[in-house]
């Protein structure tokens, strides 16, 4: 997993934790702000009918005339506006009230002294200030109108003040919930992070990496433990196999020693004798490529077995190693090599790719064919390619030019054992190079893209 | 002149048996020890010009011994004859101290060549000579330079290192590998005949400027550098 994903994982955690918690204390709060306003609208609505039960008495004992007073008299000694109150008569004339007009829009539907139905309006006051009312308007038999409402300003006011506190406590709530989930995130992300660095040093190579310090009792220190148990296993196998090529080493040539110097003993038959040392060294040949090819796949992506090598100075090197016998045997060898280019390489296999490569170039062309090495530099990798004039190669043997033991047509009889190109793509592979073969219209060639080191 | 020691420390008894043969023709002394542990002990106590040393010997791996034996205070030269041959184990063991190293199967001239080399060597350590003199051809080891007479010889940086490796052995065979190896710092077979068109322009070149052959073929795989020497030829 890359640091990126890891990282926008742990964005995405931190938000959903800060979500749910912000998303919970939200409801709560606001289940809180409805609760008050409902219970503020029924102190309201209580005080509204007491006030309506005033009336009620009154108007029972003596009818208008008692209402009119009882309007007069509070209307004197009543400072401002929280309880508005107007009596009417059939032609809408003035009786009595704090107010001296009908509010727009208020109908008369209540049917006796009860806050029920309450109509909410806005109405503006003798003092010109505008503000909402609830109350309760009725025609009082004989078609008297009546209206007792009581202000929401204070109502307003208080919900307003709460809102204010609840948005600074969403606000705080929001940042508590962020630095806890972002808290939570990073135990979490951290934990496993430490796999995921692991993992990453294992897949270049380091195999014998391990988490550091002590496994914790819970389910990532599992995790980390088995992830061990994995790689103690793999890596035991991995010595393994190096333990059982060496000891084939020793197993096969021990004997094939003995042989040979059997053979320095035996006299008069020269010939014979020859032709026994060339098998012996082919076999050898053979068996120490496949080696060869073995271990380097074993070690592909091993970085920490690699050093920083000048490519170009190699390449330089290997190709002037080869140009006598090129020029012996009439081709026409040319290089084009940027200066400085480094790799992280293994020296050794790397002269042994070029030259693997520069060696079947001259093998597999005839007198007069062009050979070229050219190694150039590209964005981020270096391009090494070996081409040449000759026959080329037809397209079924193509795809399976890199296999072991395949063997292309050679120009002049030379034959090979078929594990050069098998090496070839090894070695590149233990590198981390791309290798192909490049479509030609005329002759091979082999392209390879190495990772490119900085100039030491 | 005291004859020079070698200790051979091998458990395969035809090879333990071919070394010191070869050894003993080169007018040595030779003590022969089968395990790691005698091996190393017998290096430890004894005076050796050159040490053969196995890798996968009874109770260890050659290539140890090497860093204990330098630890100890010894100059041996250490040649490694091993059946671990590939490329990158003759590097392992060149970079832990060995100073030459011969897979197995090896050629008996091949390792004849090679014990050569190391008492050359051995011989060598006591003379800083800055010149090699052959008759009227003079290699200048610090110019880097060649002459024949009042000539000056052009040569290549490569065929100098080719032409001088030849002269510190000069009367002695040495073979492509060990010319691989030491001029060309290559420690696989290429199994072509590249070496040989090397020295066969080198050979030509220097015939060329002074009308002597000094490189010639050896019996077996290999050359001998010696301005008066066509027996071996």
């Amino acid at each position: 997993m890359s640091q990126r994903s890891v990282k926008s994982a742990s964005l995405r955690l931190t938000v959903l934790i800060a979500g749910v918690m912000v998303l919970v204390s939200l409801g709560g709060l606001w289940f809180q702000y409805a609760q008050v306003a409902r219970a503020f609208d029924a102190r309201q609505i209580e005080a509204l009918q007491a006030d309506l039960d005033g009336y009620s008495a009154l108007y029972d004992q003596r009818r208008i005339p008692a209402l009119r007073q009882a309007m007069a008299f509070r209307a004197e000694t009543q400072t401002g506006y929280d309880r508005v109150f107007l009596l009417l008569d059939k032609q809408h004339t003035f009786l009595g009230g704090n107010i001296s007009t009908w509010p727009d829009g208020v109908e008369t539907t209540a049917k006796s002294f009860t806050a029920d139905p309450v109509q909410w309006f806005d109405y503006t006051l003798p003092n010109g200030r505008r503000s909402a009312y609830m109350g309760v308007a009725r025609d009082l038999p004989g078609g008297f109108p009546i209206l007792v409402a009581t202000s929401l300003a204070q109502r307003e006011a208080l919900m307003a003040d709460m809102r204010v506190t609840i948005g600074w406590a969403v606000v705080a709530m929001i940042a508590l919930s962020m630095a806890a989930g972002w808290l939570v995130s990073r135990l979490v992300i951290t934990r496993i992070d430490r796999v995921n660095r692991l993992a990453d040093r294992v897949a270049t190579g380091e195999l014998g990496a391990r988490i550091p310090g002590a496994r914790s009792d819970d389910e990532f220190g599992r995790l980390e433990a088995h992830v061990h148990d994995m790689l103690d296993r793999i890596e035991s196998l991995q010595n393994a196999t190096a333990r059982l090529s060496d000891n084939i080493a020793h197993e096969l040539r021990t004997p094939l020693n003995r042989i040979r110097q059997e053979l320095d003993q035996v006299q008069g038959q020269e010939e014979v004798v020859a032709a026994l040392k060339g098998e012996l060294s082919d076999t050898v040949r053979v068996f120490e490529a496949l080696l060869d090819i073995a271990s380097a796949e074993a070690a592909t992506g091993d970085k920490p077995g690699l050093v920083p090598v000048n490519l170009s100075e190699l390449c330089v090197q290997i190709f002037e190693f080869y140009e006598p016998m090129g020029e012996d045997q009439a081709r026409a060898m040319t290089a084009n090599i940027a200066p400085d280019l480094w790799v992280l390489g293994d020296r050794s296999l790397i002269s042994q790719l070029l030259a693997n490569l520069l060696d079947n170039a001259l093998k597999f062309t005839a007198p007069g064919d062009l050979v070229t090495l050219t190694l150039s530099h590209s964005d981020n990798r270096h391009c090494l390619t070996v081409s040449d004039t000759g026959p080329g190669v037809s397209d079924d043997i193509r795809n399976r030019l890199f296999n072991q033991f395949e063997r292309g047509t050679p120009a002049h009889g030379a034959t090979g054992h078929g594990l050069g190109l098998a090496l070839v793509r090894a070695i590149s592979a233990r590198h981390g190079a791309k290798l192909r073969i490049l479509p030609q219209n005329k002759g091979f060639a082999v392209e390879s893209l190495w990772p490119k080191v900085d100039p030491m | 002149m005291t004859k020079p020691s070698i200790l051979i420390i091998e458990d395969d008894p035809v090879s333990a048996e071919t070394i010191a043969g070869v050894a003993q023709s080169l007018g040595c002394n030779t003590q022969v020890d089968v395990t790691y542990g005698a091996g190393l002990s017998a290096a430890m106590g004894g005076r050796f010009d050159v040490i053969i040393v196995d890798r996968m010997l009874p109770g260890g791996d050659g290539i140890d011994a090497i860093a204990k034996l330098r630890g100890a205070g010894s100059n041996a030269l250490v040649l490694v004859v091993s059946a671990l041959g590939r490329a990158a184990n003759k590097i392992e063991g060149l970079e832990r101290g060995a100073d030459d190293y011969l897979a197995k199967p090896f050629d008996g001239d091949e390792l004849r060549a090679r014990i050569q080399a190391l008492l050359r060597r051995v011989r060598m350590q006591t003379s800083d000579n800055d010149l090699l003199v052959f008759g009227d051809l003079e290699v200048r080891l610090k110019a880097r330079t060649v002459h024949f007479g009042q000539t000056h010889i052009k040569v290549t940086p490569k065929e100098f290192d080719l032409l001088t490796f030849f002269a510190q052995n000069a009367g002695e065979a040495v073979t492509r590998m060990q010319l691989l190896s030491e001029v060309w710092n290559l420690h696989f077979d290429p199994g072509t005949n590249v070496v040989d068109v090397h020295i066969s322009r080198l050979r030509r070149k220097l015939e060329a400027e002074t009308g002597i052959t000094y490189i010639h073929t050896a019996r077996g795989e290999g050359y001998i550098f010696s301005p008066t020497a066509p027996e071996a030829a």
